[in-house]
């Protein structure tokens, strides 16, 4: 299929998205995309948009905090689908511009979160199965060890052992970095083979935005995400509710930002202001559109489904 | 030094890794979920040819390899080594037979190849892909050998080098061998 074409139907895969929203009575809203405050993310580096008085802003990296305020504010069942932009993000697969469709949905189960994420993902890949897989068994299962218990030195020699290359300073970057790396290398591109993929219950320690819930003695977070021929669709919460808690777990990561070397970045008070009024019980999904489109016209290179990427644009 | 970072890090770029000079062959980024994000990169020492795999965290930065290829005329060869001219300036240089390697069975006085600087020393010679030679030695081809599925017959080239030449071909015939196989061409008329 040649270019015009792919974008042609990328406009009627946009549309098909808004339909399928609408037909689920989920209202489209238009957060902004250049916020005053930022995410914060230890692994998400955000591109500041500089005011001529020299004061700074962000290009979101996606809608989640101002949707969480509309959500708080009791707007009720929301999407947004809009470009976000993540500093550095740029390989084959990656394009630090993107299209995210987010929504979420108040009251309903985890596991009907992840179907109705698969549902949406079905609308470009066709009537794929699913299945489910937990992080713990992904690791057993492609990796053939049980990390719960594991010390950051099994996991190092574990890495040595099977001869993966490694960046130095991750012995020196947690549990979560070697965990990361072994993810990537190894288990990642054996997801989603023959079917749609949701890895889920991530450790405690990746959570995020995500509750967290003790799962056969492993404390884990209500996270998941959809993989499909080893690339990542999707990343979706049970969302954090407790506005002391999340302001914790943003403090943390700004540590962590430090910890690596990275500039802090501003809390936002908004945002946390929001959770302290209130947010009902939700869950949430992030979709990369980009992503769907590859799959849908079996392309390997994300350039090819948009209309300019990084260098072009 | 120039340094590069991993998202600037495309196939045929020369780094310095270890002390060590490569080239790239192929760099995947990889960003699992919300973790650390990190590039593969599969590297190819610039003289043993040998590749490795690295992983870099996404975002650092290496040493950009100061390699430089110049084009230079084979001039002679001694006992120790073979003399190339740099064209433009007219400069010699004595190449010791070691870092010529197996590109020693195409060369030939009066012809250019490429020489390979790592900080300025020269680390390869590299011959160019096609190249022709006059066949010094080989057995006349023998009518219905084609019968017995023998098609190719040994023949040595004005270098020294022995390839293998279909059957028609005649010793003084000058041939055309692709050196990345070491294959014969086609005649040359």
């Amino acid at each position: 299929m040649n270019r015009i074409a792919i974008l042609q139907d990328r406009a009627s895969m946009l549309a098909k998205t808004r339909t399928f929203f609408a037909s689920r009575k989920i209202l489209e809203v238009d957060c902004p995309l250049i916020t005053s405050k930022a995410s914060v993310d230890a692994h998400i580096d955000l591109i500041p948009v500089l005011e001529p008085d020299g004061s700074k802003r962000w290009l979101h990296s996606s809608p989640e905090y101002g949707m969480k305020r509309l959500l708080s504010e009791g707007i009720g069942d929301i999407y947004q689908l809009a470009h976000v932009f993540r500093q550095g993000e740029y390989g084959v697969k990656h394009n630090p511009e993107f299209m995210m469709a987010e929504w979420y949905r108040l009251g309903i189960p985890f596991a009907a979160m992840i179907d109705e994420t698969i549902e949406y993902i079905r609308l470009f890949l066709g009537n794929l199965p699913y299945n489910l897989i937990s992080y713990r068994q992904a690791f057993i299962d492609y990796a053939g060890f049980d990390y719960v218990g594991m010390s950051e030195k099994d996991l190092l020699d574990y890495i040595k052992e099977k001869d993966i290359a490694f960046y130095p300073s991750i012995e020196n970057e947690g549990k979560d970095a070697l965990l990361n790396l072994i993810l990537g290398v190894l288990i990642e591109p054996r997801l989603g083979e023959n079917s749609l993929c949701a890895l889920a219950y991530y450790p405690a320690s990746q959570a995020a935005l995500a509750q967290r819930c003790l799962r056969d003695r492993e404390e884990t977070a209500e996270r998941f995400e959809v993989y499909y021929k080893g690339i990542e669709l999707a990343n979706g919460y049970h969302e954090l509710a407790d506005a002391e808690e999340q302001g914790n777990r943003l403090v943390e990561a700004n540590e962590h930002r430090i910890a690596l070397g990275k500039d802090p970045l501003p809390i936002d008070e908004h945002f946390l202001e929001a959770l302290k009024t209130g947010l009902p019980d939700a869950c949430g999904v992030a979709v990369g559109f980009d992503r769907l489109m590859m799959l849908r016209h079996n392309v390997s290179a994300i350039k090819d489904v948009m209309p300019f990427n990084w260098e072009q644009a | 030094m120039v340094q590069i970072s991993t998202n600037e890090f495309k196939a045929g770029i020369k780094i310095k890794v270890d002390g060590q000079p490569y080239t790239i062959i192929s760099n995947e980024f990889v960003k699992p979920g919300k973790g650390q994000s990190f590039n593969r990169v599969r590297i190819k020492h610039l003289v043993s040819a040998r590749v490795v795999d690295k992983t870099f965290k996404s975002g650092d930065k290496a040493d950009v390899a100061d390699v430089v290829e110049m084009k230079m005329r084979m001039l002679y060869k001694e006992a120790e080594g073979v003399v190339f001219m740099d064209e433009i300036s007219f400069e010699q240089i004595k190449i010791p037979f070691e870092k010529i390697g197996d590109t020693a069975q195409w060369l030939l006085d009066d012809k250019e190849y490429d020489v390979v600087f790592y900080e300025g020393q020269p680390v390869t010679v590299e011959p160019p892909t096609f190249i022709e030679m006059v066949i010094t030695e080989c057995s006349p081809g023998v009518r219905g050998d084609t019968a017995s599925g023998r098609v190719l017959k040994p023949a040595i080239v004005e270098s020294g080098t022995t390839i293998q030449v279909p059957i028609f071909v005649e010793q003084g015939e000058k041939i055309k061998i692709d050196t990345r196989t070491g294959e014969y061409v086609s005649r040359v008329s």
